[in-house]
């Protein structure tokens, strides 16, 4: 057992340096670099850069070495913590980040649940009833869910509201509160302002998972030992519950992988849409802007958490599932 | 009245996405009543300079209370002895308020500067035709041409209180401009015919720019949106280090030699930067630093870098109203950061902005108009006055394939592709037909306008005349599909449009002008590029055309960047004619067309023309590139580019028309300070 764990976590630190590897090389892939992109934005302003200039904005970002140099370089600082500095918002990458990260967590921290809260019970219950009017009910609507993208959902609530509210639903503040100081009140305009999003980014993962979490049970449902349970003369409930609906869980445990990476980067398209303060949006622009500092932070979080997901996932497993458990022994 | 309620109907209609409307509404806003009556397209006015200087002075409540409370010394010794005087366009406004704004992120940072311009040295007024007083009360440029000379005002004040002196000019030109690690080359701004000029301190309110060669273009530049001129808001921050004045009393501890290197640079580590180039390019940018003392009538309470940009108002700000009220009349400025464009303009539909024309989409027109009296805004159409929105940059020095390379350096050929362009179907499409169509040369009413013919010239359709052209060249044979082919291998003949989607949908519009190109049997293939990539292949040279804008142009001697190869930083014509000019002749190529070589030793000798002559010069330059079609010009003078102005209703002394130009740092000239809420 701990032999199995030390594995996972060193093969899970292997990785994460791969992971490290593979981003700084992707950002550096396209043709250019930050100053070429930033040159860009300033002419289209209306400024112009010499390249002299842009010589001095390389030199002064360290953009002229060596790609093994400027990851060698990352990466001895990030060892010591230092994320380096954002070349397109000048600031530390740990702030920009820190800025948007526990509203992004919270955000998709609602939509989790959300999911979870409608899509187990209704996916136990469309097994269970198989082939009755609320099952065929709930599978066009997941259907729907699932073949309407959330970002086309989500322009399609913000054009109503609109219309028929006047307001508009982009970001998680109103105006006046976004510049305001934590308070009762400001914790009460995010509140108004998060079902809407959450709900929008919950939609298309509740169908899929009542979807699953349908066909897990379907399978379990007719095996032996529910038919065994049921001759003991359990209740239904407990019948269900205890034994079907555990089993058909597995798969959950093992999208924990998943689920964290997601926490974070999940709601990209959405975030853009509605124009949240997420940290999906600032990835996108950074890789647009070859900021690499900024990117590769984004990317190695996101590495990261997969492996620390599917780590938790595993351990997960191995205490729901005793099969898994007694593989190892 | 009718023709109002007729323009309405149709934006109302077209709002319910029925495409035919479309074409009604643009009827209806180009028939010349229409545009009047519909009440969209203002007359260009703003608040005037006089020169009466009121006897007393008043201040915003706050800062009154400050005074009261011994925070602050009282209005009249905040001010210097001549401040600038400004009429208010309607009436004298009220102090307070919170102007709403959006900005979309770290780059957008030309959202605030603009709003700063008064921070110029030399300005125009609300017209743009003029040039006029704005940081230094007057200038005199001698007969020679070779100095001008700045009067400042006395007892001017930085926004921490302390003074603003010719000593601010002196440590910007030696402590900055001079180190070669904050500012690697010098500027073209900076030298006259050649020669490096010199920034030189008279007393304490009067400075020389000083030439050895005859300098007349200077003031221009002093007042023009260049790198000399830009004013510190712009020219000091992201990471440039210009516009000619600087805070030494604050920016004296950056730098090395007023301590030490390490001394510099320990500081600079203990403050989280590499060194200490670094900190001082971050603590002289207004948009970073809300310690920085600045000149314009807000300052930056949180930076530009967080979710909310927020500015207040600057107590100390060398402007007053005719009753002597300090401006500006607005308290604060708070931009939010919005993530995308779409909703910049969803929110601004909604009433939630107070006057946004930045990142408003023209192609949202009918809606913008529709939501007018829910979102309680006025619409306002303010017209550029440059040639064409959309033009075709062409890279007449290509080599990477030689004979694509010589077609587009071939005049007739580029002539015949700007004829074989439908710029009517275009207006509709894209302009709601709101631009006006022709060539690259700048509206009429501009100085260097070389006059009306040349707007039309190789720039109206003419498919005969264009086929019969290309087929003068020899380019006779054609494919099964009807497009024209190579003379060197029997292939079609590709024209590639690299096209980026910014400030509008160019992409779409290449694709439009590719099909029209059918017509003449040339194919045209549109490559959308990211924003970034386009500029570094035109840089290079890789490029066969760029489609882009012209913006800045119609004052060429300011802004020639999208006119002519002069500057390395866009390679669009050529990069090696640009090396060529740039380097004086040292680097790159020289141009083997007599014409290109004419427009451009006419372009060098004019700063040391007077302004009359300048203006001449101007227009044989502009007659030249229209002639020879260095670039195409398609749709122009149109509000597509921050021409489209929301105003809150409750806001007060807003212009019916601002210049949007360059030079104007729209909406800079038309002084957001005099700008107040009725209610």
């Amino acid at each position: 057992m701990i032999a199995f764990i030390t594995r996972r976590l060193l093969l899970g630190v292997l990785t994460v340096w791969l992971i490290s590897v593979l981003s700084f090389v992707i950002i550096q892939l396209p043709p250019g670099d930050f100053v070429d992109a930033y040159i860009a934005q300033l002419s289209a302003s209306g400024s112009q850069v010499s390249a002299a200039e842009a010589d001095s904005l390389r030199h002064l970002y360290g953009l002229g070495e060596p790609f093994y140099v400027q990851y060698g370089k990352w990466l001895a600082r990030i060892i010591t913590g230092d994320f380096g500095e954002s070349m397109e918002w000048r600031r530390p990458v740990t702030e920009v980040i820190g800025d948007r990260i526990w509203l992004t967590l919270l955000l998709s921290f609602a939509a989790l649940l959300l999911t979870w809260s409608l899509a187990l019970p209704i996916g136990i219950f469309s097994a269970v009833r198989q082939y009755s009017f609320a099952d065929y009910a709930f599978t066009l609507i997941g259907f729907i869910g699932i073949a309407v993208p959330n970002f086309l959902l989500a322009l399609v609530i913000m054009y109503f509201s609109f219309v028929w509210f006047g307001t508009s639903v982009g970001g998680l503040f109103s105006a006046e509160m976004t510049l305001a100081p934590w308070s009762l009140a400001k914790v009460w305009d995010l509140m108004k302002h998060l079902p809407l999003p959450a709900l929008i980014l919950a939609l298309g993962g509740t169908a899929q998972l009542i979807r699953i979490m349908r066909a897990n049970l379907l399978d379990e449902l007719r095996r032996p030992y529910v038919v065994t349970a049921r001759a003991k003369g359990l209740s239904e409930t407990r019948v269900i519950v205890k034994y079907p609906v555990r089993a058909a869980l597995n798969p959950f445990a093992s999208n924990i992988a998943y689920l964290f990476p997601y926490l974070v980067s999940g709601s990209i398209i959405v975030s853009i849409v509605l124009g949240l303060p997420t940290v999906g949006p600032l990835l996108v622009k950074a890789l647009v802007a070859q900021d690499m500092f900024l990117a590769g932070t984004i990317v190695l979080l996101l590495g990261v958490m997969t492996v620390v997901g599917t780590f938790i996932s595993d351990l997960v497993l191995m205490w729901v599932d005793p099969r898994i458990r007694h593989q190892m022994d | 009245m009718t023709t109002r309620r007729k323009f309405l109907g149709a934006s109302a209609a077209l709002a319910a996405v029925t495409a035919p409307t479309v074409d009604a509404l643009a009827q209806a806003v180009t028939a010349k009543s229409a545009f009047d009556q519909s009440g969209l397209v203002g007359k260009l006015e703003g608040p005037t300079q006089v020169t009466t200087i009121p006897s007393s002075f008043k201040e915003a409540p706050q800062l009154g209370e400050l005074v009261k409370a011994g925070k602050l010394p009282p209005v009249a010794s905040r001010l210097p002895a001549e401040p600038l005087v400004l009429k208010p366009l309607e009436s004298i406004g009220r102090y307070g308020g919170t102007w709403r704004r959006a900005f979309i992120g770290p780059s957008d940072g030309e959202n605030g500067n603009r709003i700063m311009a008064s921070d110029k040295l030399l300005f125009w007024d609300p017209t743009g035709s003029k040039i006029v007083p704005s940081v230094a009360k007057s200038h005199e440029l001698s007969a020679d041409g070779k100095t001008t000379t700045l009067f400042l005002r006395k007892g001017m004040k930085w926004s921490d209180g302390a003074p603003f002196t010719a000593d601010d000019f002196v440590f910007w030109f030696e402590d900055l401009y001079g180190n070669k690690d904050i500012v690697p080359s010098p500027i073209p701004d900076m030298s006259a015919g050649g020669k490096p000029g010199r920034l030189v301190k008279i007393d304490e309110t009067t400075v020389q720019f000083q030439f050895d060669n005859p300098n007349y273009l200077f003031p221009s530049l002093l007042a023009g949106d260049t790198l000399i001129g830009g004013g510190q808001a712009v020219r000091q921050s992201n990471g440039n280090t210009y516009a000619a004045y600087a805070p030494a009393h604050y920016l004296k501890q950056f730098l090395p030699k007023y301590s030490s290197e390490a001394e510099v640079n320990r500081r600079a580590r203990e403050a989280g930067f590499d060194n200490w180039v670094r900190m001082l390019h971050v603590r002289k940018d207004w948009q970073l630093n809300p310690e920085l003392p600045t000149l314009g009538p807000w300052k930056t309470v949180r930076p530009i870098n967080t979710p909310t940009w927020a500015m207040d108002r600057n107590p100390y700000y060398y402007v007053v109203d005719t009753e002597g009220n300090q401006l500006p009349y607005i308290d604060k400025v708070i931009m939010s950061l919005a993530e995308n464009i779409e909703v910049v303009n969803l929110k601004a539909m909604a009433g939630e902005f107070d006057l946004q024309e930045r990142h408003i989409d023209l192609a949202k027109l009918p809606v913008i108009l529709e939501n007018r009296d829910r979102g309680k805004y006025d619409v306002h159409l303010d017209l550029a006055y440059n040639g064409a929105d959309t033009t075709l940059h062409i890279n007449m020095n290509h080599t990477a394939d030689a004979e694509v390379g010589k077609w587009l350096g071939t005049a007739d050929f580029r002539r015949a592709l700007s004829l074989g362009i439908d710029r009517d179907q275009l207006n509709e499409t894209f302009w709601l037909g709101l631009a006006t169509p022709g060539s690259t040369a700048p509206a009429e009413v501009m100085p260097e306008s070389p006059g009306p013919e040349w707007r039309k010239k190789w720039s109206v359709l003419d498919i005969a005349q264009a086929n019969r052209m290309l087929d003068g060249l020899g380019l006779t044979k054609k494919d099964s599909e009807g497009y024209r082919v190579r003379t060197d291998n029997g292939q079609r003949l590709v024209i590639q449009l690299t096209a980026v989607k910014a400030f509008m949908d160019w992409p779409a519009h290449a694709q439009m002008i590719a099909q029209q190109w059918r017509k003449i049997g040339i194919y045209g293939d549109v490559k959308e590029q990211e924003r970034g990539l386009a500029f570094q292949r035109a840089s290079a040279g890789d490029h066969h055309i760029l489609v882009w804008t012209n913006g800045g142009t119609e004052l060429l001697y300011l802004y020639p960047l999208w006119a002519l190869p002069v500057s390395t930083a866009n390679g669009s014509y050529g990069p090696e004619t640009a090396r060529w000019y740039a380097s004086n002749g040292a680097q790159g190529t020289k141009p083997s067309d007599p014409h290109m070589l004419r427009a451009l030793e006419l372009f060098r000798s004019a700063a040391a023309q007077k302004e009359e002559e300048r203006n001449k010069t101007a227009q044989e330059i502009w007659k030249i590139m229209v002639d020879q079609q260095f670039h195409i010009g398609v749709c122009g003078q149109s509000p597509a580019l921050m021409g489209v102005r929301l105003a809150s209703r409750r806001l007060g002394n807003i212009p019916g028309r601002v210049c949007i130009a360059q030079h104007c740092r729209t909406p800079g000239s038309s002084h957001p300070s005099t700008w107040y809420y009725k209610s």
